[in-house]
């Protein structure tokens, strides 16, 4: 159960309480492997039983494609292929080599990985739909060499004499049995280490990798080895349903690797559920439930799935496994029990939580409001040097006047077009610096420049005296550069709490499989609770992001660019639309955080950048046409005729 | 020479059948942004319909063309009514992948379903429209329902440009892709061109299934390959601008020519794919595929 409501924003609260009872994921993986184990002894012999073991071939791939597909949105077309790779190695060790199908498979999955690292380092350089089609190719290509060359019987397909029961001379039912007993186990393994990923703390990274790949950069996700060991994750998987499919079939059909295999595995993730381990293995088991039948339906199978495709899409894009959550929920508040749904924020974050903004939280959004309010006037009250200074800036008042960032003639040109000419600025420590300018002076452009996500085309950015110009996003966010966006870029579908967590993660530098063994995401959010309590937020962690109002969606990201304390901030017009009365309480909030910290800041609003700034920047044309103090700031005839307007 | 004569003949034939399905594929996406998986199913049903119709039924061919397409229409209206507009106009507005890509990934399934049901599964085409032994030029041969694949593309294709470009209807549709807020802001009715061109382009896709199927012959699951080689090439124009895409549908069909005649008869295509793939991961962003769907 717990995989079933991971992903599902309704029940974010429930499954961190469940996930705190439990170990994670082994809830699914006990219900997978005792209904398996239970249906493979009692129907094993018969036509069903071969059916369900056929479908937990397919469940194993589709248990890797929720996590890679369905939870990071890294469309890749490469399961048929490496189901191909798994079940076509398997055959030709077991043919040629009388290698017995169990001591095969580990081969061929050691094969499949290296094969995968290295087709991987070349595709996934390439994101969202350009990903999409590059890898729509290789089961173009695979099903064209597969035919061309008669590989292993060619359009025919290979038969291979093992079983997946190692012993050969055991008896037709033993080896049935035995062998579905292996396939389910396999199965179990596969559900436990995909719903192991996505409940810990790299889940939470790979869930934002899917909604915005840039954001993610910015908040420290290695995207690019990301990108890989999902792949490769994606590939194995696929790769140990090929090769458990040739031990239990004895036979590798051309359509394995073909693109037809390839839409029926997306159409039972989908249809299961696609950010779901156990919606897609309860996928996998209803399409080969309904081609397994012998009636009307199997014969039509193909508009069978279409229009249950379609209803189900309708009903829950989630798919069932979205549809039993919801129903599951209704039931809960129906039968009046649910008091999971009352319970506080999640994880060991659990004390944060106090009675009144629960009350506000369980309230209708009307009476939210207030409360959201009430909680930024405190944060003037939180403004007071106790709360914020101790959470932001390790680095106490050492040097002041050391230099902390440094631009040097930075220049940027998109095709023709000169964005910044000749840009060259320093920033000290502790402070607050503005950056001002007309719409489409480059000051975003400046901006992402430093952050990362934008290579200058000469010129150099250096660090605290080391150049990270060549540095990805990334790597700058663990060397303390930390970032808010022009338009809000919050991660839909998840929690306050889980969106200022994300950014505690820093320094993540450890693979998926460490993770499947320890998740940090407790003490992320820990952390990330901190964070908000320092800010008078912590009455929101639970909300879901999206159903904040504007000003405390943009306190929530400055919250997510404090909570790993950085030392340099970028803010890109923290105020715009914002209320003056508001505008008044950031104002605070940004002065409390100059006295510890670097704060550099786009901003339209001159009267808020002359009041907080203590240096003021001006760029015009992408070069900087003015630098000094708010008092030179008002009486410059410059920043007059430029900003202000004749 | 000839031989290339010949080959780009070819080529530039199967480029146009490419381009016009990747010219409905964008088209739609602008209006939509959905993605048109299903336009080879409308161009599959076309071809098996009419056969049916002029071969088994015995209907005069005409009839059994306007029939065929007056099926194809209502069953596209209804879909429109029925499923797109529940998951786009409905309460809880869908988008991302599973509008993108699903719903008519699952609509091509339910057709090639109903295809089999209806047709079964042998090898069937329509009628040609135009008899005859292939035209010959020198020693270029055109075959006649290529040069009916090329008139017709000229004419949909120059009528389509017409429309885009010169009338009011055209830049209302225009302004619907852009930005389909402000366009009903504005007066525009988006829901209204996204039908028209739903239906529209699945009638084009079946008008086109009728003149190519003679050059190759069509079962219940040719629908799949047509909608991907659409989708290519509507990938490579950028999904957005069918202009381009109707020039990557034209390279894509005389590459494969061109590979199938001169590197492998066997391995062309295997080949085609690997230069594909190696384009998108060369220059993605030149491409169009960065920011061409999202979430």
């Amino acid at each position: 159960m717990n995989a079933l409501v991971t992903s599902s924003r309704r029940s974010a609260r429930r499954s961190a309480l469940v996930a705190s009872r439990v170990p994670r994921g082994l809830t699914p993986t006990a219900v997978v492997a005792v209904v398996g184990v239970v249906f493979v002894l009692i129907w094993g012999q018969q036509y069903a039983g071969s059916v369900f073991v056929l479908a937990a071939c397919y469940a194993i791939v589709t248990a890797g494609m929720a996590v890679q597909i369905g939870f990071s949105q890294q469309i890749a077309f490469s399961q048929s292929v490496f189901m191909g790779v798994g079940a076509y190695g398997v055959a030709m060790l077991n043919t040629h080599y009388n290698l017995p199908v169990l001591l095969a498979t580990p081969i061929v999955l050691v094969g499949s990985a290296l094969l995968a690292i290295l087709l991987g380092s070349v595709v996934t350089r390439a994101s969202g739909l350009a990903l999409a089609v590059a890898t729509l190719m290789l089961p173009l290509i695979a099903v064209g060499y597969v035919s061309g060359t008669g590989f292993l019987g060619g359009a025919v397909g290979a038969p291979l004499p093992g079983t997946l029961w190692p012993s050969s001379s055991a008896s037709t039912s033993v080896a049935l049995i035995g062998g579905g007993l292996i396939v389910i186990a396999l199965l179990a393994l596969a559900v436990f280490v995909a719903a192991r990923i996505l409940t810990s703390d790299v889940g939470l990274e790979l869930f934002v990798l899917g909604v915005d790949e840039r954001t993610a950069a910015a908040l420290g996700v290695r995207t690019p080895r990301r990108k890989l060991e999902l792949f490769v994750l994606g590939c194995v998987f696929a790769a140990l349903g090929g090769a458990v499919y040739a031990g239990t079939q004895q036979f590798v059909p051309e359509t394995l690797v073909d693109p037809t295999a390839e839409l029926a595995l997306l159409i039972m993730l989908f249809i299961g559920g696609r950010r779901s381990v156990i919606g897609a293995v309860i996928g996998a088991l209803v399409i080969q439930y309904l081609q397994g039948a012998s009636n009307w339906v199997s014969v039509n199978i193909l508009v069978v799935e279409g229009l249950l495709l379609t209803v189900v899409l309708l009903v829950d894009p989630e798919g069932l496994a979205g549809i039993v959550t919801t129903a599951i929920s209704w039931a809960r508040t129906r039968l009046g029990s649910g008091p999971a749904d009352r319970r506080g924020p999640s994880g060991s974050s659990g004390e944060t939580g106090v009675p009144e903004a629960l009350d506000a939280l369980d309230a209708p959004d009307a009476a939210a409001e207030p409360a959201d309010l009430a909680g930024l006037a405190d944060l003037a009250r939180a403004a007071e040097p106790a709360g914020l200074l101790a959470a932001v800036g390790d680095a106490g008042p050492g040097q002041p006047t050391a230099a902390l960032l440094e631009i040097r003639s930075v220049f940027k040109e998109y095709g023709g077009l000169s964005v910044l000419e000749d840009v060259s600025l320093t920033l000290p420590e502790h402070g607050l610096f503005a950056l001002c300018g007309p719409n489409g002076a480059g000051k975003s452009t400046l901006l992402n420049v430093i952050g990362g996500s934008v290579p200058p085309s000469r010129g150099q950015v250096v660090l605290n005296g080391a150049d990270i110009t060549r540095r990805p996003p990334h790597e700058r966010f663990y060397l303390g550069i930390s970032r808010t966006f022009q338009s809000v870029h919050l991660i839909k579908g998840r929690t306050v709490l889980d969106n200022v967590a994300v950014a505690c993660l820093a320094s993540n530098q450890s693979s998926i499989t460490t993770r499947i063994v320890r998740s940090r995401l407790d003490q992320a959010r820990a952390q990330a609770a901190r964070t908000l309590a320092d800010l008078g937020m912590e009455h929101l962690a639970d909300r879901e992001v999206s159903s904040l109002t504007l000003e405390s969606q943009r306190m929530v990201e400055l919250a997510r660019a404090l909570a790993p304390r950085p030392r340099l901030l970028l803010l890109d017009e923290p105020a715009s639309g914002l209320s003056e009365e508001q505008r008044q309480r950031l104002a605070v909030v940004l002065s409390t955080l100059a006295s510890r910290t670097c704060v550099f800041l786009v901003e339209h609003d001159l009267a808020l950048v002359a009041q907080v700034s203590e240096r003021i920047f001006v760029l015009s044309a992408g070069r900087v046409v003015f630098d000094g103090g708010p008092a030179d700031f008002r009486s410059s005839p410059v920043v007059n005729s430029l900003l202000v307007g004749s | 020479m000839m031989k290339f004569g010949n080959l780009l003949i070819a080529g530039i034939t199967t480029g146009a059948i490419y381009a016009m399905f990747a010219v409905c594929v964008s088209v739609w996406y602008r209006v939509s942004n959905i993605l048109n998986l299903a336009v080879g199913d409308f161009a599959m049903i076309g071809a098996l319909g009419v056969d049916n119709l002029y071969r088994v039924k015995g209907l005069p061919l005409p009839v059994a063309i306007v029939c065929t397409l007056l099926v194809v229409a209502a069953f596209a209206y209804v879909y429109d009514q029925v499923v797109l507009r529940i998951a786009q106009d409905g309460p809880q507005r869908m988008d991302g992948i599973v509008v993108t890509f699903f719903f008519t990934f699952a609509l091509s399934f339910f057709i090639d379903g109903v295809a089999k049901m209806l047709f079964g599964t042998d090898v069937h085409a329509a009628p040609a429209l135009w008899n005859g032994a292939s035209l010959s030029l020198g020693s270029l041969h055109f075959e006649r329902a290529g040069l009916l694949v090329l008139a017709c593309a000229v004419i949909i294709g120059g009528a389509f440009w017409v429309y885009i470009r010169f009338t009011l209807g055209g830049k209302a549709l225009e302004a619907s892709g852009e930005n389909s807020v402000g366009a009903r802001i504005v007066g525009i009715d988006t829901r209204r061109y996204r039908r028209l061109i739903f239906v529209g382009t699945a009638v084009i896709a079946a008008v086109f299934g009728i003149v190519e199927s003679p050059l190759t012959g069509f079962t219940y699951l040719s629908g799949a390959t047509i909608s991907l080689t659409g989708f290519l090439a509507a990938a490579y124009g950028g999904f957005r601008k069918p202009g381009r895409a109707l020039l990557a549908g034209l390279f894509i069909g005389v590459l494969e020519a061109m590979l199938g005649g001169y590197v492998s008869a066997e391995y062309g295509d295997t080949v085609l794919y690997a230069i594909l793939a190696a384009l998108v991961l060369a220059w993605p962003r030149q491409l169009g595929f960065e920011s061409a769907v999202s979430g």
